[in-house]
């Protein structure tokens, strides 16, 4: 049975086969800038940026070796400018939310797998440095059983001193296309969400599953519509 | 004096001061707080054994000794939260020093540090130039979205003859206006030795 | 630590919401002649005097700032359509009207690099600000019937960016606290975290606050 929302696969694709690099990686910029959680990285987009990136610049200076028209390169220039921020901005916000929450994105294997091979060096290195620096100045110094740096002591949660998101954060959101039966508390099975394993279970849906017109604008909480973000389909602003 | 009330002056610390600004680190009341967590766990152990001696069930008991040892334990896991709030927050404040100022901390903020926040300002700035020079990409620069290449500045601060990254030489005397590559004068900018002009 | 929500993540500058504006296309008639430009976020041109063309609003303002074209302004900002708009802002309490997502972004733009291609400029700039207003003023009253929905998702039609974002903060927080309020026990928020600690710690913690 097709729901609503596989119907626009076809208009997806060709939407997609008319958007630049720069616009993809305009839109990742967006979503991860948007999302409270750290996404997917987009590495084959990346790769064909960086790839384009490089030939603009050989071209620009070229141009302006040859004495090209000034103003044709300074406006390639911009053109250059205008992708190197959001690449950068986006390799950036991704280090930042890999600074902030690094032992809960470490622990958790889903989130591990999110990162880029330099981002996974990156997080070792941060994890590695700050526990280092918890354990000598604060930990060490603790009786033995409260040592730990991710639970208060050996009697609490395991993990209940990590910095996670908040994934009840509400962010701003619009579709493309319809989509139907968004369930906007817990799934009763408390389907695992990268967060706190144990503010499931007892929550039941406050109301009745919601839907989404296209082309609205709603503030919806992030976990009900995290794995829509996840597949593509919702846009956050 | 109450359990818990110097640490929570750390916490306040923290909480009070001016975002992303740090405080002199506060050695004193910082070892005060961790000389409270071993009273009370050696508090903790002496309520325990003296449980043990008397022949009860440490488990399972609920007298004055059991909520005595109790109270330890919430204080010490107390101090503990606010002990690594403290730091955590800290920490915090200098990674996000690392974007702003690059692996030189200057000297007014390196004098509020304690021995391993320095080491870790150094550890963590290395690791950034690390991912950097892997991913061939410096980040530290387009912090904010461009808007042309070129930009009207006045210089606020007399500078002299000045070599740009983009290998051309200026002079920025005070007051004199120049059309720069924006990369060129971020960083004056930035110094509040020059300003953009727009309009 | 745990449960720290950071709001500056997740948020836009000012600068950034430009930045997204500025790859609006928007018309312009050239005056001189120039070869296709075949660029990163895609291809414009070729340009011919007194040709009209679709550029995003930087290359717009950038050619303009060097005198080379100019720029055709929407025609939303008509000051007629602009005084409808108005109209029609101030007689709905709820609904917001059509526009651009950007429209504010857009039209400071304009008023910025390219006023003396506005017709009517000043009349279009004081309808625009009346508009922007009225619609602010809306999204503060209409804060109140979110609380109706008592719901984790509220429907912001045609609310523009710069809005978006001006309210984001502000009305994440408040939809934070409907919902808290209309069930306490299901926001999980730091304080209610606490609350999740086992059985043991949890009675002297009442204990403890009692005393």
């Amino acid at each position: 049975m097709a729901s609503a929302s596989d119907l626009g696969s076809t208009d997806d694709y060709e939407a997609l086969m008319s958007m630049t690099d720069v616009e993809l990686l305009k839109s990742a910029w967006r979503q991860e800038k948007a999302a409270p959680e750290i996404l997917q990285f987009e590495s084959r987009l990346i790769k064909r940026v960086r790839e384009q990136i490089q030939l603009m610049e050989e071209t620009v200076e070229e141009f302006t070796e040859s004495g090209f028209d000034p103003l044709t390169v300074s406006l390639y220039q911009m053109d250059l400018d205008r992708t190197q921020f959001l690449l950068r901005s986006y390799l950036r916000i991704r280090l930042q939310k890999i600074e902030k929450y690094m032992f809960h994105i470490f622990a958790t294997a889903e989130l591990l797998t999110r990162l880029s091979k330099e981002e996974k060096w990156f997080i070792e290195r941060c994890c590695v440095d700050l526990q280092t620096h918890l354990e000598k100045s604060v930990l060490s110094q603790l009786p033995y059983t409260y040592q730990s740096i991710f639970q208060q002591s050996v009697i609490n949660d395991e993990t209940d001193m990590v910095a996670k998101p908040q994934l009840d954060t509400f962010v701003v959101c619009k579709t493309k296309y319809y989509l139907g039966h968004i369930q906007l508390e817990d799934n009763a099975d408390g389907e695992p969400d990268g967060s706190s394993p144990y503010d499931s279970g007892s929550q039941k849906p406050l109301e009745e599953p919601f839907e989404m017109e296209p082309n609205v604008l709603y503030f919806v909480r992030y976990k009900a519509v995290k794995k829509f973000v996840e597949e593509g389909k919702i846009d956050l602003y | 004096m109450m359990y818990g009330t110097k640490a929570i002056q750390l916490v306040k610390e923290i909480a009070n001061g001016e975002k992303g600004q740090l405080t002199p680190f506060s050695s004193d009341v910082f070892s005060e707080v961790i000389a409270e967590c071993s009273q009370h766990f050696a508090d903790l152990r002496s309520l325990i054994r003296k449980m043990q001696e008397a022949g009860l069930d440490v488990e399972t008991t609920k007298d004055e000794d059991h909520y005595g040892q109790l109270i330890h334990h919430l204080s010490l896991v107390r101090n503990k939260r606010c002990l690594m709030a403290y730091m955590y927050n800290r920490a915090e404040i200098l990674r996000n020093l690392v974007w702003n100022v690059g692996s030189d901390i200057p000297e007014e903020i390196q004098e509020k540090l304690s021995h391993s926040e320095k080491e870790y300002f150094k550890k963590h700035s290395e690791a950034l130039k690390s991912y950097m020079s892997r991913v061939v990409l410096e980040l530290a620069v387009d912090m904010v979205p461009p808007k042309d290449p070129y930009i009207k500045v006045r210089v606020l601060d007399d500078m002299g003859e000045v070599e740009l990254p983009s290998d051309n030489t200026a002079n920025f005397a005070r007051h004199s206006m120049h059309f720069l590559k924006r990369t060129d004068a971020e960083k004056y900018i930035s110094l509040g030795k020059m300003e953009e002009l727009t309009g | 630590m745990a449960g720290q929500s950071d709001p500056n993540v997740s948020i836009f500058s000012g600068e950034e919401v430009e930045f997204m504006a500025e790859d609006e296309m928007v018309e312009i008639v050239p005056n001189m002649r120039m070869e296709p430009l075949n660029m990163l976020c895609g291809d414009f041109g070729p340009f011919y005097p007194q040709m009209a063309t679709q550029v995003p609003m930087w290359l717009a303002i950038a050619l303009k700032k060097r005198g080379k074209c100019t720029i055709r302004p929407p025609e939303w900002m008509s000051v007629e359509n602009l005084t409808q708009i108005l109209e029609a802002e101030r007689e709905s309490q709820a609904a917001f009207q059509v526009l651009p997502f950007h429209y504010v972004e857009i039209s400071s733009l304009l008023f910025d690099y390219a006023s003396g291609d506005i017709p009517d400029l000043y009349m279009v700039r004081s309808l625009i600000n009346d508009i922007r207003d009225a619609r602010f003023l809306k999204v503060e009253s209409s804060l109140e019937s979110f609380e109706d929905a008592r719901s984790s998702a509220v429907k912001v039609k045609n609310l523009s960016a710069m809005e978006v974002n001006v309210v984001r903060p502000f009305v994440g927080r408040a939809l934070q606290s409907f919902y808290k309020h209309g069930s306490p026990d299901l926001v999980p928020n730091p304080e209610a975290m606490s609350a999740r600690r086992p059985q043991a710690t949890d009675n002297i913690q009442r204990l403890d606050s009692g005393r």
